[in-house]
């Protein structure tokens, strides 16, 4: 069977890709349209840092086949970094030291994302649950944990006076 | 060799009508979470895949006496479906929230132990597989849906397209003992329900995962129990029981030794868990 047309919404813009069968977005998010942010760690499922928001929720990239999410809206790191400066999630990152070599940062953050959408004020126990499929190798969860809650914080504060994508 | 066609049918009936066309070859894949990860490492390679995202079995309904799960729905949509709460917090007890965004309800009957932490609730509430193939319907009881290790009555053209739970009457409980409290394969996954008439249990049931070839229910301890007062002498006899009716195996995360002595522990915690619901519904 033939490559095919996949149409898509990918941060913010209208995306059109030509796919082979069963190529994952992951393969479309980095290898066809350089969206490095997304990474790739054991396709498996099993570490969360090809994690994206397929509809403001957060799915493993590599598990999930690209026409499957035609006509849907995908959320890379990329899109939630404002043009100048961080997003709210991304400056409490650097605050916490929550990044050390980086590699589950993009899904770590992309989680927070998804749940302060759905819940503004977590609690502690509400940060661990929506972070147990994403991995860190480094830097370890306490900091990660703290700058999600941080980010609620200041996302709270700045509630009003400006909007945040 | 890479795949060479993935199909997206918009419906069941393109469905089944893609498998009665491509026979055994054609590979079924629902929210993909069991069936990539082993086509990624290349031990599978399937020539043909047909995704179920988009055939339409993502509806939950209810009609006499019965709620009606698509195979499709994925276990996020069951952790916020209230309904059942032994379903709730059978859904949270999978992998973790990105998972549950994809993994579904019909895919975990597949799941390879010691996964399954859904079905094994559904074996609790006495749940029926409806099968759908070109040729038409047949409704299997959960029970009899697994024939051994990674094998089920499923013939070549059929689908799972719903499962049946009948609505429950009695008490739940659930309880996953693994590693860690989330995203961890179980070591043993205890699923009960239990109705009283009066002291005395008038149906028992109990289902574990984790320690045998699929989901399973524990017929010698459910029997025992049933007509007894839950009281510690029969618990703990329940408990053996379900170790004897056993057949756990060793893996990375624990031993068969290891899994069958915590099956009596978790069956008691479970139990213990519906004496304190009666106790407090009483009050
Ligand atoms: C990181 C991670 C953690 C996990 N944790 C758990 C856990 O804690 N507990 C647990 O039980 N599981 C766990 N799993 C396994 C898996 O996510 C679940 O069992 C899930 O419910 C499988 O559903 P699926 O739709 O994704 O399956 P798929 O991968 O889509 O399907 C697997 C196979 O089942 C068959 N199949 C699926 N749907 C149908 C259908 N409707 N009709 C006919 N055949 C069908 C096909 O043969 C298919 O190849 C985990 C997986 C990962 C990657």
């Amino acid at each position: 069977m033939a490559s095919r047309i996949v149409e898509f919404t990918l941060n913010g813009r209208l995306t059109e890709v030509m796919v082979k069968p069963l190529t994952t977005v992951q393969t479309v998010l980095r290898e066809q349209l350089g969206y490095t942010a997304t990474k790739s760690g054991c396709k498996q499922g099993g570490c969360g840092s090809c994690t994206v928001l397929v509809d403001g929720q957060p799915m493993m990239s590599c598990l999930l086949p690209a026409e499957d999410i035609a006509g849907q809206d995908v959320v890379t790191l990329e899109g939630l970094t404002p043009r100048d400066g961080l997003h709210p999630l991304q400056q409490a990152f650097v605050d916490n030291y929550a990044a050390q070599c980086g590699y589950c940062t993009s899904g770590m953050i992309l989680v927070g994302k998804a749940l302060l959408d759905s819940n503004p004020e977590p609690l502690r126990d509400d940060i661990i649950d929506a972070l147990a499929g994403n991995y860190c190798r480094c830097t370890a969860y306490e900091p990660i944990i703290e700058a999600i809650q941080d980010a609620a914080g200041r996302m709270a504060a700045s509630n009003g006076k400006e909007a945040h994508r | 060799m890479t795949t060479q066609a993935y199909y997206l049918p918009k419906s069941v009936d393109e469905a089944v009508g893609l498998l009665a066309e491509h026979g055994p070859s054609l590979l079924v894949m629902a929210g993909g979470t069991i069936a990539m990860p082993l086509i990624n490492d290349g031990i599978s390679f399937p020539e043909r895949v047909m995704g179920l995202r988009r055939a339409g079995l993502d509806s939950i309904s209810r009609s006499n006496g019965h709620h009606a799960i698509g195979a499709t729905v994925t276990l996020s949509r069951m952790l916020t479906w209230d309904e059942i709460p032994l379903l709730q917090k059978a859904a949270h007890n999978v992998g973790g929230w990105a998972i549950r965004n994809m993994a579904t309800v019909g895919g975990n009957l597949f799941a390879p132990p010691p996964s399954g932490d859904f079905a094994v609730a559904l074996l609790a509430l006495d749940a029926q597989v409806v099968l759908t193939s070109a040729a038409g319907q047949r409704v299997v009881p959960l029970n009899d849906f697994y024939t051994g290790f990674m094998t089920t009555v499923v013939q070549p053209g059929e689908l799972v397209s719903e499962i049946r739970v009948p609505v429950p009457a009695g008490q739940t409980a659930y309880l996953k003992f693994a590693r860690r409290e989330t995203n961890t394969p179980s070591i043993v996954t205890v699923a009960a329900l239990i109705t009283l008439d009066g002291q005395r249990v008038s149906d028992a049931r109990l289902a574990l995962n984790g320690v045998g070839p699929h989901p399973f229910r524990a017929r010698r301890a459910e029997s025992r129990l049933i007509g007894s007062v839950l009281d510690e002498a029969a618990i703990a006899h329940a408990g053996e029981l379900a170790a004897e009716a056993s057949d756990p195996m060793d893996d990375a995360v624990a031993s068969a030794w290891y899994r069958r002595k915590m099956i009596p522990v978790m069956v008691r915690r479970a139990l213990a868990q519906i004496v304190a619901k009666e106790a407090s519904d009483g009050i």
